[in-house]
């Protein structure tokens, strides 16, 4: 490898025109066609099975044909709101706190993480990056219970911050950040700020951050989704159900014991409910899932 | 006008209060430290027991307590047991299940409050103050519910085949025989290898008593011959195919009892209010018996479900948390409220006085309470371990496979290795074994 | 636009090549400037660190001092005292790997992962390429539809299919029924692994297709169409193009979701309520939640975690290396 294989990265506006992939005759195939909504059927299948059992009132839910839809969606809703003084809306915003400040904090400390593993050298880089990346091995249902007890030892569990505290971190994040960090920051850059006499902090904050930009986004939607859908850490930790997120709530509707009914139908309307938030950010921001794996492993 | 109400109310709790003995040290209390507020938590899964404990916040101003609900009786044990052993975190009260008791006094999770609450023992069935003191000394909560078992079944099904709640086991067999052979889809009911707590009401209502405490050594009869019998029993009517095999607390089990291919439920006091939450529409078609006899003429019962409330180690407000369940569970008003607010079925003596109307969904029996009175007096006693929960998910594993493969010499064998899991695991972990 | 951002990426990978560079070949800086320099990565790490060494070492070092320990009560077992904590050696570990139940476990996770990772990489590779060959004009739809099994939490998920799995409830009976045949209880005997299998191959899809899709982009067009102008198939351009091109990311993806189903856990546990066959020691991570929240006995069940950890390091860093990707370890 020489230093003539480097080539500064070209500014993403100055990228090849778009549309040159439709060069050449681009005949619609059929069965490509077909396959494609097979797929897209198979996964929204289930979607749209919640869909209609939504609609259905509790008697109908165990009676009537599956795929009949019925008219009772919106007293579901009601019921569903109606429940213990509106729990669930508290469990919603619970949610959201718990992914939008985990998973905001997470990727700052995920970017400063990756951007020194992948643009410095320095004593014990490999070790820090193997250990983290040991991390991503390790399964939260392992970890929520010494968790949960090292918490207790200084008062924090059944409270925001040991959900919070925990999903600060993410070993994925940091394996991410560093891939993007290393493909999106062209050394130059930085040795043309260091020049320009900024600190490693100034430069961080104005030229690497924005630089990250768009690989930052995809980074926030992964932890976002993974605190969003987690269940055990959040059902270890806490006591008291003005806390749950919806995972947990929904569960808890659901696990009642043997002598109080399962409120199928509210958990069903609750986990439709439950889904729109996440389905809203996929649509607005689908440009972002783009994830390269690959792309830090290659090597010129 | 608020107030005045709520000193009004005060004052008739105050009243109704000084019957029971917990009131002295009550007094006592509030009296020394005026003006100080003291903060419970209470863990537990009853239904709108926050309106409940509203009665007695509202009357008590120094002692608020504030409910947890929990996801049940389970979650509620090892989130409490975590907390224990973490050091911090338990709540003050904690709904507690009677199966649960022995293993949470084992953890140390579990106040002794005799001296805190004075003597109720009178105002509990036997069987219910057992529970919560292990036959000792000793006093880890005050009974709050009890599930004696009850039969269900589907009046309209019954009665179309002329036939008649069955009095005896066999009359059950031939009825499940009978209603199958006539509708190929339908079942009299199902072995159901999700739920420990119901077969051990069976197997104590034929005279089991799976743990036993002998001076500092325990006993575990999982496969006494009482519990061999039930289960040899429900193995022969699995492997003959007219009850089902599928697991209670499912879909499928909602859809049918919905759609009336499940006509009966081997079920407890709380049945109905499970069969309104999942079976709305089969309203009025259903009725409750005594359970099915193995001996006529001397007729027994089991529990499923039931708990007591009781105060964790952790609590620095021992003698104001006794007061609270002392109240909950003892008081008129506190009895009132768990019958009509919380729709458990309270284990004290005086719960009758509670309890008039039958349940909305069985509004077709008046009697209903009545039996259930009858059920809860024939109840056999039954001693619980400090393992319950590892025989319980022993029966889930072993009686699983048993209901799947349909054959009736593995239901005795799935009890042999519920026994063998159970002691090994006592033994594993020191306790003196007998056996 | 995607083709710019394509673009984008493609060059990225040029620029990733740079921190390959050892650090003598890069611009010479002062003294001064080095000695300012030399504690910003540290800095910069530190945050990450602390959290780091606060949830994931910490708790690991102390599921594994609890591995080691072990609670003994003498007589009854009852009352204050009766219980203490004392070392245990490696009897967690004994009793762990000696469990009956616990290598009937690991043969079924390999089982499930021999059904799930290539069932689920190979849909994804095949919808991916799909996509990428632009011939269709349900794209954007299909994209989007296989995309949003993602956004539904396991749990929620299996709640689901257990509805559709579920002969009474479930609408596939009604269809069957119409044809004049019984369908089978999926939740029974050895279906249920498929059962299990096709929730992760539903939730995960997606997932991989997005990666692969992305990777499948950054392919520049000129390497590929020459080759269609000398007559290539699609089907040729993409075992002999771009398959190879994006098999790193190919690898990456096998890797996390091979890791995932040794973790298999959400699935089985909401399904398990509705079958006889799910045993609560169905999966090792299942045996692990039996022994900490059913039997509270968090010693065996941290000694599982151990072995179980371990064992996962082993594979995944074991395939690693075996395929000798450096994906993990780009300074070497």
């Amino acid at each position: 490898m020489t230093v003539s294989t480097v080539i500064p990265a070209a500014p993403i506006s100055t990228a090849a025109p778009s549309g040159k992939r439709r060069i050449g005759n681009r005949k619609n195939s059929t069965l490509a066609t077909v396959l494609l909504l097979l797929g897209a059927v198979y996964c929204l299948f289930p979607v749209l099975w919640v869909l209609i059992a939504s609609t259905k009132s509790s008697g109908e839910l165990f009676s009537t044909f599956t795929l009949a839809p019925s008219t009772h969606l919106f007293d579901n809703i009601g019921d569903l709101f109606a429940y213990r003084d509106g729990l669930y809306w508290r469990w919603m915003a619970n949610t959201a706190l718990y992914a939008g400040v985990g998973a905001a904090v997470s990727t700052l400390v995920s970017a400063m993480s990756g951007f020194a593993l992948a643009k410095y050298d320095f004593p014990g880089k490999k070790f820090v990056f193997n250990v983290i990346l040991a991390g991503v091995l390790v399964p939260g249902v392992i970890l929520a219970i010494p968790q949960y007890l090292l918490l207790a030892k200084i008062g924090l569990t059944n409270t925001y911050w040991s959900v919070l505290l925990p999903s600060m971190i993410s070993p994925y994040g940091i394996y991410l950040s560093r891939i993007f960090a290393a493909a999106t920051v062209p050394t130059e850059v930085l040795e043309a700020a260091r020049i320009d006499g900024a600190g490693d902090w100034r430069t961080f904050g104005r030229v690497v951050l924005p630089m990250m930009k768009s690989g930052l986004v995809t980074v926030f939607l992964f932890q976002f989704v993974a605190i969003w859908n987690n269940f055990m850490l959040p059902y270890i930790m806490l006591g008291d159900d003005h806390l749950y997120p919806l995972t947990v709530g929904l569960s808890g509707l659901l696990n009642q014991g043997a002598n109080q009914p399962s409120m199928y139908i509210t958990v069903v309307t609750g986990a439709l409910i439950s889904i729109i938030p996440l389905v809203v950010l996929f649509l607005s921001l689908q440009r972002y899932w783009r994830v390269d794996l690959g792309a830090g492993a290659v090597k010129a | 006008m608020k107030k005045t109400f709520a000193g009004v109310l005060a004052a008739a709790l105050l009243m109704t209060g000084a019957c029971s003995s917990s009131d002295d040290s009550d007094s006592g209390t509030t009296a020394t430290k005026p003006g100080e507020k003291v903060e419970l938590t209470y863990w537990t899964w009853a239904p709108n027991m926050d309106k409940v404990v509203e009665g007695w916040n509202t009357a008590h101003p120094d002692i608020h307590v504030t409910v947890n609900k929990q996801d049940g009786g389970d979650p509620a044990v090892t989130k409490l047991l975590t907390a224990i052993k973490a050091g911090s975190g338990a709540p003050d009260v904690m709904q507690a299940e009677y199966q649960k008791v022995p293993t949470l006094v084992s953890a140390n999770a579990l106040a002794d409050i005799s001296k805190e609450a004075g003597s109720l023992k009178a105002k509990f069935p036997e069987s219910a103050w057992n529970a919560v003191t292990l036959g000792g000394e000793a006093l880890y909560g005050v009974p709050q519910d009890s599930g004696p078992m009850l039969f269900y079944y589907r009046t309209d099904v019954f009665t179309k085949l002329g036939l008649e709640a069955p009095k005896t086991w066999d009359d059950y067999a031939a009825a499940a025989r009978k209603i199958h052979t006539a509708n190929k889809k339908q079942y009299l009911g199902t072995f159901s290898a999700n739920d420990p707590g119901w077969f051990a009401g069976l197997s104590q209502q034929a005279g089991a008593s799976w743990w036993g405490i002998n001076g500092d050594t325990w006993s575990v009869a999982i496969n006494d011959a009482n519990t061999q019998k039930v289960a040899t029993y429900w193995g022969g009517l699995v492997q003959e195919g007219v009850v089902d095999n599928k697991p209670m607390y499912t879909p499928e089990w909602n859809a049918a009892l919905n759609d009336g291919t499940q006509v009966g439920w081997l079920s407890s006091v709380w049945g109905p209010g499970v069969l309104e939450g999942n079976a709305a529409s089969t309203k009025g078609k259903w009725k409750a018996a005594l359970l099915p006899q193995w001996d006529a003429a001397a007729p027994a019962n089991g529990n499923w479900g039931g708990s007591a409330t009781s105060v964790t180690t952790q609590s620095k407000h021992k003698e104001q948390a006794a007061q609270f369940i002392a109240w909950l569970n003892t008081d008129p008003a506190g009895i009132k409220a768990l019958a009509g607010t919380a729709n458990v079925y309270p284990a004290s003596v005086d719960s009758a006085a509670a309890l008039t109307e039958p349940p909305a969904f069985l509004s077709n029996q008046p009697d209903f309470y009545t039996i259930a009175a009858e059920a809860a007096k024939i109840t056999k006693p039954f001693t619980y371990g400090p393992n319950v929960n590892v025989a319980y998910s022993a029966y889930n594993d072993a009686f699983g496979k048993a209901a799947a493969s349909k054959k009736s010499a593995d239901f005795p064998a799935a009890l042999t290795t519920m026994q063998t899991t159970t002691v090994d695991d006592m033994k594993n972990t020191g306790f003196k074994v007998a056996g | 636009m995607r083709r710019g951002e394509s673009r984008a990426a493609h060059s990225s990978r040029k620029v990733s090549a740079v921190t390959a560079l050892p650090t003598e070949t890069r611009t010479p800086r002062t003294a001064t400037r080095r000695g300012r320099r030399a504690g910003a990565p540290y800095s910069f790490l530190a945050p990450a660190l602390i959290l780091f060494v606060a949830f994931f070492a910490a708790p690991i070092g102390y599921a594994a001092y609890l591995s080691l320990r072990r609670v003994k009560v003498s007589g009854l077992g009852l009352g204050a005292g009766a219980r203490t904590e004392v070392w245990a050696g490696m009897s967690n570990y004994a009793r762990s790997l000696t469990d009956p139940d616990f290598l009937p476990s690991v043969y079924r996770i390999g089982a499930y992962g021999l059904i799930v990772v290539p069932t689920m990489l190979g849909l994804a590779l095949l919808m991916a390429l799909l996509l990428d060959a632009g011939r269709t004009r349900v794209g954007t739809f299909s994209r989007t539809a296989i995309f949003l099994p993602y956004a539904v939490p396991a749990v929620v998920g299996s709640l689901l299919w257990g509805f559709l799995y579920l002969p009474r409830v479930s609408p596939f009976t009604d269809v069957v029924q119409l044809f004049g045949v019984e369908p089978p209880d999926v939740l029974t005997g050895s279906w249920v692994l498929w059962a299990v299998a096709n929730i992760a191959v539903w939730g995960g899809t997606g997932f991989n297709m997005i990666v692969i899709y992305t990777a499948l982009r950054a392919i520049p067009t000129d390497l590929f169409e020459a080759a269609r102008l000398d007559g290539a198939t699609d089907k040729q351009i993409a075992w002999r193009i771009k398959i190879p091109i994006v098999l790193p990311s190919l690898i990456m993806t096998f890797v996390f979701s091979l890791i995932a189903t040794l973790q298999v856990f959400a699935e089985p546990m909401t399904l398990k309520p509705l079958s006889n066959t799910i045993s609560s020691t169905w999966t090792p991570l299942m045996k692990v939640y039996r022994d900490a929240f059913v039997r509270n006995d968090i010693y065996s069940a941290a000694a599982t975690s151990v072995v179980i950890a371990v064992a996962t390091f082993a594979v995944s860093f074991g395939f690693l290396k075996l395929v000798g990707n450096r994906a993990f370890n780009q300074e070497d």
